[in-house]
């Protein structure tokens, strides 16, 4: 197909590839190179050579241990929130005449920025003047109000919260346009023999939006890895460590504490994590297709 | 009769119900951020929900003129605006490759592109801060713009060779058997066949480099030069309890961005979907 000039693809590529390869591949393979490297004490130019210590640094490092959990935590409540929500009101939507206005709707919170998210909620969640104490307070329910964000017991669900608000709307719209790409024969099919709903769902529509629920599992494991701006705006990783996630420690022992081949391993191990979890679930979902 | 339609009418009222919940809660916060940067702090504290008695305008040439916020607005524009032309155009030409062509090392290339979107800001922060500071590109538009554009051009090749793919192979052909070079193809064929996938590119991301925040946070330190995302944090950070005026710096970041959905509505609808589908 290519014609006689086979060297036309490659001139169509290089600029993006190289691009890509001075910002994000050489970045990556830099990142590795400063994580095994050590200023001498004393004179703090002279690097030193000094193998896989910062890894083991970081293997006795408790709170690095303790923001990882928090970031698994995070993948596990994005799961059970947006990604369900968003598959529910998509089922609900895909028979509705309204259900591009219903989407757009749901979709807004998305084009949010999630500093401003964090802001605004950071308001909702205040314990003077929030708006959820106050409407926890006109159920009747004021015993559950709290600080939301300054109480070490709730502050992680809280700025989840904040999270999911932003995506499950996201999650909708990538339902729908899976659940629209279904037959409908196959559920005329499937009420004939009388299947209900609930059966209809767990035997049809389940199974046909696996390609779709694959690409929204990996990307919500992805995004849950990697968020930064969220909790360093509502809670800097407070109160007490509570809400501390590995973007926002590596970001403080980078740029506060001057750390940066620490931070170089940890940022490493994190791209490590993200890259073997995405494979294993691409894998298993090729796999088993 | 009866029993039969409400047996069929209930599922349809609690889905309603559920729906209209979940629009509420996408919506209500959106008002409060609109609603506050139009109240006094009284007013805040008496009742969050409630619509001011007078509402505040002054708040925004406050922040927009004297606070010089006009500032972060046009760094926005600019970052965002030369992001979103430069990622499109290197897209365009990587995925023009990829689907139009058969090379050598075509598929272990699109894979090293895929892997490109399991990358973030955090894993390529340190070495890009340290490239940007040995070339003197820290505090500057094309130290905040460079980077940035390699964080949305995977996703960009990646949409835009869908969008190609679905250009009919017989239409390709026939502009070949025309006599167009490949420049010719891409130009005249390809490119205008693909509007509506290039603009559904484009507000995407356009959206992220107008919402990014943590390679600027790192990059723009001098007020002059940040944008909107970090100056509404730096004016969050020297007034902290000036709810109001806190809350008409987001606006001012939130109006273009909505403007933008609102008109743009199916473009983004096909950006966000279309990767996801294929």
């Amino acid at each position: 197909m290519s014609g006689p000039r086979t060297f036309s693809p490659y001139l169509f590529l290089a600029p993006a590839l190289v691009y890509l390869g001075i910002w994000i591949f050489y970045p990556i393979v830099q990142n590795v190179v400063l994580s095994t490297l050590q200023p001498v004490s004393g004179r703090e130019s002279e690097l030193l050579f000094v193998g896989l210590a910062n890894y083991q640094r970081l293997l006795s490092d408790t709170l690095f241990f303790r923001a990882l959990a928090h970031n698994l935590i995070w993948v596990a409540l994005s799961i059970v929130l947006p990604v369900v929500i968003g598959l529910i009101l998509a089922v609900l939507l895909v028979n509705r005449r309204m259900r591009l206005f219903y989407a757009m709707l749901f979709f807004l919170p998305a084009t949010v920025a999630p500093i401003m998210a964090a802001i605004v909620w950071g308001w909702i969640y205040n314990p003077t003047f929030g708006a959820l104490n106050q409407v926890l307070d006109l159920i009747g329910l004021s015993g559950l109000a709290r600080p939301w964000l300054g109480d070490t017991a709730s502050a992680l669900v809280a700025v989840n919260m904040i999270g999911s608000w932003g995506y499950y709307g996201f999650c909708t719209l990538i339902f729908l346009a899976g659940l629209q790409g279904i037959d409908p024969e196959i559920y005329d099919a499937a009420r004939i023999d009388g299947a209900g709903p609930f059966q209809q769902f767990w035997k049809i529509t389940i199974p046909l939006l696996r390609p779709t629920l694959i690409f929204v599992l990996v990307y919500t494991v992805i995004g849950s890895m990697k968020f930064f701006d969220i909790i360093y705006v509502a809670t800097k990783g407070g109160p007490n460590n509570s809400t501390q996630i590995v973007a926002v420690y590596m970001f403080d022992l980078f740029i506060r504490q001057g750390q940066v081949h620490y931070a170089a391993a940890m940022s490493t191990v994190l791209t490590l994590i993200i890259l073997a979890i995405s494979v294993l679930l691409l894998r298993g979902a090729a796999i088993r297709r | 009769m009866l029993k039969n339609s409400l047996r069929y009418r209930m599922p349809s009222l609690s889905a309603h119900a559920v729906l209209i919940l979940f629009v509420l809660i996408a919506i209500v916060p959106v008002y409060l951020m609109f609603v506050t940067s139009l109240k006094s702090q009284a007013e805040l504290i008496a009742n969050v929900f409630a619509l001011p008695e007078e509402p505040r305008w002054s708040n925004y040439p406050l922040v927009f003129v004297d606070r010089g916020y006009y500032r972060a607005v046009l760094n926005s524009l600019l970052v965002a605006g030369s992001t979103t032309v430069l990622t499109t155009i290197l897209a365009i030409s990587a995925a023009f490759a990829f689907t139009v062509h058969d090379f050598r090392g075509k598929q272990p290339i699109f894979l090293l592109v895929l892997v490109g979107l399991m990358v973030s800001e955090v894993s390529i922060l340190i070495p890009v801060y340290n490239l940007l500071k040995n070339w003197g590109l820290l505090n500057s538009y094309v130290g905040i713009i460079l980077p940035q554009i390699a964080l949305g051009l995977s996703f960009g090749i990646f949409l835009m060779t869908t969008f190609f793919r679905e250009i009919p192979k017989e239409l390709i052909d026939a502009a070949r058997l025309d006599g167009c070079n490949d420049f010719q193809l891409l130009i005249k064929v390809m490119i205008p066949l693909s509007l509506p996938g290039i603009s559904a590119l484009a507000v995407i991301e356009f959206l992220w480099a107008w919402n990014s925040f943590f390679l600027p946070l790192v990059i723009a330190t001098k007020q002059h030069l940040m944008p909107l995302s970090v100056s509404v944090i730096d004016f969050m950070g020297r007034f902290t309890f000036n709810y109001e005026l806190v809350a008409t710096t987001c606006v001012i970041m939130f109006v273009p961005i909505l403007i933008l959905y609102l008109v743009t509505q199916r473009s983004f609808r096909r950006g966000v979907t279309m990767g996801a589908i294929k």
